[in-house]
């Protein structure tokens, strides 16, 4: 199905036309990944699932300004398929197989302050495995353990004075979390009083069509880094609205309306790190501020330290929030896991790469495994194995994953 | 005779500098100095900035090749030295960026890494320089510019390395202000040119050298020597990468903000 096809095109037109008149570099790769799962969810669920991708990057500098487009195209072999689609702000429900990733331009503004605009990916925060100044960014969590950002609508100005760095950025639409199908095995919602084999009718909503804006400034002093930070506007991830007085009974069990809406938070935090001895600790502090009685405030501090063993990373995090909130935790995404220690080991190897994490909540006592190993069967082929094995109380975000356990093969052809 | 005399002392006076001089040279010759030679070959190649096309080839123990690519930059020389690296190829670490800047007074660089899927700079800590850089056999301190005055030297004596005289130095880590990965370096300079040939690097503790790197075909690119092939093998595992400098070019005024954290984050960005 294609709906607003006409525009679609014009996108793809736009994207492609450039290519045969400007010399520009083209990188990108195809991939085709394999998922078996240990159980079913439901009916609807198999246990496996395919996931084709072709992404395509075009990158051109026109005397010091650069240019960067990519397109992705994809299928899966699930529900988490959206319809072809034109969304270049992803705020629909579900992905469109064809979607824009990046269209940016950066004109240096002169020697040390550039101004980048268009749709791009920001990267912030200083703690690894969860950092507060970048956990509120949108994530599209229809393969819940990829930790996929979502590249967003911005102006961003950028510069630096001596050792002052600044970042300012305003996000004039709202680019919402994209969440998995309600009810999957991807994100199995409990709501109490609900009875059993109730399915979930999720309403397509409107985001906002404001974002936020956020300052932040970074300077490094010997050997310390710090960085402080604000931002006001559109809180990207959803708050779930079960319309349980709109629920109707069908031939299947009971259809219960789910609407999201989206809080208007401010924040402030700061951010540090430091090396010492042989360790890199870095730390980060926010205060978050919300009206919304589904959300509340929020006082979320991480801290981590990381090593090096020759070729390999040790990384512990330990992340959580000063704040009970008023729903549960789960419905809140980007704090949904906290508390949390992550451990991460990751390694390079002559073959290629491999990385073990483990989470462990420590509110509900869950927690997962994940590792993940690459091997290089050339400079541009790459086989990759995997696995998650989420386990634990079923209460807490991760544990609740348990039947999407599974493992995974990818081979990617790169370019 | 009052004239004759004058001139008679002039004579002697001469004479006496031109035998001291003669000692002197004699005795710097008979104990030829190594820093004396770090110090010349360094002057005599020091250029402010250098730039160039890196095609890498990684071979490890089995012949498995790999390729990279990347862009060097550099401004300074040895102790003051800034360099920025950017990998071009291959696709996996294309926009991996490497910031280098010296820090006086013996002081370990400060390093960062720039990971395009990060979109964020990460630092490196001192002692993770021993790790490899992005999947080559040079770790992140052999990608520091050699500054001997890091380093106690002791001239060891003369060899003939690739046809060519060498004097060879034993260059030992002062570690004042920042420890090393290495407990000794031996330096091969060609005696002709004082130019480095080959550098075996000894890891803390041990007797044989764990790597070893050679630098070849020497040509000379706007006046100044320069080894148009960097060979790092590591001993213990078998494995080599080679580095053939290409569009090298010297002296060419650097961007202001080139080697600075703003630009090391510029994704596509040189």
């Amino acid at each position: 199905m294609i709906r607003n096809g006409s525009q679609l095109y014009i996108l793809l037109l736009f994207l492609l036309l450039p290519l045969p008149v400007l010399a520009g570099e083209i990188s990108g790769y195809v991939e085709a990944k394999g998922f078996a799962y240990a159980e079913r969810w439901s009916g609807r669920d198999s246990r496996g699932l395919g996931w084709g991708t072709l992404f395509t990057k075009w990158e051109e500098k026109l005397g010091e300004t650069q240019l960067s487009a990519s397109l992705r195209g994809e299928g899966i072999t699930s529900g988490e398929n959206g319809a072809l689609d034109f969304d270049p702000a992803d705020r629909k429900l579900r992905r469109s197989p064809v979607s824009v990733r990046d269209l940016w331009l950066r004109i240096p503004l002169n020697t040390t302050h550039d101004l980048q605009l268009g749709r791009f990916q920001l990267g912030w925060g200083k703690t690894d495995g969860y950092s507060p100044a970048d956990a509120f960014l949108p994530r599209d969590l229809t393969d819940p353990f990829a930790d996929e950002k979502l590249p967003l609508w911005a102006l961003r100005l950028n510069g630096y004075g001596g050792t002052l760095r600044y970042e300012v950025v305003a996000a004039p639409v709202t680019t919402p979390w994209r969440l998995p199908p309600l009810g999957s095995r991807n994100a199995p919602l409990k709501v109490d009083a609900l009875p059993a084999g109730t399915v979930f009718n999720e309403v397509e909503s409107s985001p906002p069509g404001i974002g936020f804006a956020a300052v932040r400034l970074l300077s490094s002093f010997g050997d310390w880094e710090l960085g402080g930070w604000g931002r006001a506007g559109v809180r990207p991830a959803p708050l779930l609205n079960f319309r349980v007085d709109q629920m109707t009974a069908t031939s299947a069990g009971f259809s219960l309306p789910v609407e999201r809406r989206y809080a208007m938070e401010e924040a402030a935090g700061i951010e540090l790190s430091r090396i010492i001895g042989s360790w890199i600790v870095r730390g980060e502090g926010a205060a978050l501020f919300s009206r919304d009685r589904d959300l509340g405030n929020a006082l979320i501090g991480a801290v981590s330290v990381e090593k090096s063993f020759g070729d390999g990373t040790f990384l512990v995090t330990l992340a959580g929030n000063a704040i009970s909130p008023p729903v549960d935790s789960a419905q809140l995404f980007d704090r949904a896991i906290l508390p949390v220690i992550i451990t991460a080991w990751n390694r390079t190897e002559e073959w290629g790469e491999w990385k073990l994490v483990w989470s462990a909540g420590l509110k509900h006592g869950d927690g997962m495994f994940k590792g993940e190993a690459g091997y290089n069967l050339s400079d541009t082929w790459k086989l990759t194995l995997g696995g998650e094995l989420p386990y634990g109380s079923e209460e807490g975000a991760i544990g609740a994953l348990q039947t999407a356990r599974r493992v995974s093969v990818a081979l990617r052809r790169s370019w | 005779m009052f004239f004759i005399r004058i001139v008679r002392h002039l004579w002697f006076h001469l004479a006496l500098v031109f035998l001291l001089s003669i000692i002197c040279t004699a005795l710097s010759w008979a104990s030829p100095d190594a820093r004396a030679f770090l110090k010349e070959s360094e002057q005599r190649h020091r250029t402010r900035t250098q730039q160039y096309a890196g095609e890498l080839t990684v071979v490890n123990k089995d012949g498995k090749v790999r390729k990279k690519g990347w862009k060097s930059f550099r401004e300074g020389y040895a102790g003051d030295a800034r360099n920025l690296i950017r990998f071009v190829d291959p696709p996996e670490v294309k926009g991996v960026g490497f910031l280098s800047l010296a820090k006086p007074g013996g002081q370990n660089p400060d390093q960062w890494l720039y990971l395009p899927s990060m979109k964020r700079e990460r630092r490196i800590a001192a002692q993770d320089r021993d790790s490899s850089f992005v999947g080559t056999d040079f770790s992140y301190e052999d990608m520091e510019e050699f500054d001997h005055e890091k380093y106690k030297v002791a001239l060891q004596g003369e060899q003939t390395f690739e046809s060519f005289p060498c004097y060879v130095i034993e260059a030992v880590p002062l570690e004042k202000k920042g420890k090393s990965v290495y407990g000794k370096l031996i330096l091969y300079l060609r005696k002709d040119n004082l130019y480095l040939l080959r550098e075996d690097l000894y890891r803390k503790g041990e007797k044989e050298p764990g790597k070893r790197m050679i630098l070849s075909d020497l040509q000379q690119i706007g006046g100044h020597w320069v080894a148009r092939k960097m060979e790092m093998t590591d001993l213990k595992k078998g494995s080599k990468t080679t580095v053939l400098l290409k569009e090298i070019v010297f002296d060419k005024p650097q961007p202001v903000s080139r080697f600075t954290l703003q630009n090391l984050n510029r994704e596509g960005g040189e």
